[in-house]
């Protein structure tokens, strides 16, 4: 308890001050290998678009993201872009989220989008959203890109999803 | 963060953690930012580019959406 306690107090501080998580990011290992890359061929008004987010999003019957693990829980959950509000929490020790439990917008902004569907603008929601915790590290990171991702582009691709907008926390 | 695993397309926010879409409530601010992730999906030419939004945080004002201008977004002839 005491170090989520810890944990929690430094993703307060690293919202505050972003130069820290800045300087931070400049110790990470940069990631060699392809980026993937698609040719968009639909313009938004048709396309069918899904969100994913890192901000540890989920529905309050499904199990919370394990915070006891310092180097995370690179599991991932399915989230209805209809689910009530509060029907949703968000369990995530590595960033502030009080601003994003008051609008969820912030990283998972379903009603935006819908709002894009409504006026013709976007063709199609998903109406499966995916969370995932982004405080992932060390030996789970082969798991998140190995296993956790493909799963989720896996899915995403047989829903025939076009678009996928990944909403960082 | 972003340039060390560098997706196909990111659009950079100056915000602070939690707040990649803004403030809470700011309608028309989400709605700016949708717009220029939006745009860079069908105007980035090679994949892992970064575009700096150029936002500052709670020191800018946004248009109401134009939803004309969503409409407007697809792909770009290249030559």
């Amino acid at each position: 308890m005491a170090s989520r306690l810890k944990n929690q107090l430094l993703a307060r501080v690293f919202t505050t001050f972003p130069s820290l998580a800045a300087r931070w990011g400049k110790t990470l290992v940069r990631h060699e290998g392809e980026v993937p890359w698609v040719e968009p061929r639909l313009p938004l008004k048709k396309a069918v678009v899904a969100v994913v987010t890192t901000g540890g999003l989920h529905l309050a019957t499904q199990p919370a993201f394990d915070m006891t693990d310092s180097n995370g829980d690179p599991s991932f959950r399915e989230v209805p872009v209809d689910a009530p509000r509060q029907s949703l929490q968000i369990t995530h020790d590595y960033y502030d989220h009080r601003d994003a439990e008051q609008d969820l917008n912030l990283i998972f902004p379903v009603e935006r989008l819908k709002e894009l569907e409504q006026a013709g603008a976007l063709g199609k929601l998903h109406p499966v959203g995916y969370s995932i915790m982004g405080h992932i590290d060390g030996p789970l990171l082969p798991t998140l890109q190995d296993e956790t991702a493909v799963e989720i582009a896996r899915r995403l691709a047989a829903a025939r999803v076009d678009y996928v907008l990944l909403v960082p926390a | 963060m972003t340039e060390k695993t560098p997706p196909p397309r990111a659009l950079f926010m100056r915000f602070p953690f939690g707040h990649a879409l803004g403030e809470v409530g700011k309608r028309a601010q989400q709605f700016d930012i949708l717009l220029r992730a939006f745009r860079l999906l069908f105007e980035a030419e090679q994949p892992g580019t970064i575009r700096d939004s150029g936002l500052r945080w709670k020191r800018e004002s946004y248009p109401e959406p134009d939803w004309e201008q969503f409409r407007s977004l697809a792909p770009v002839d290249r030559p």
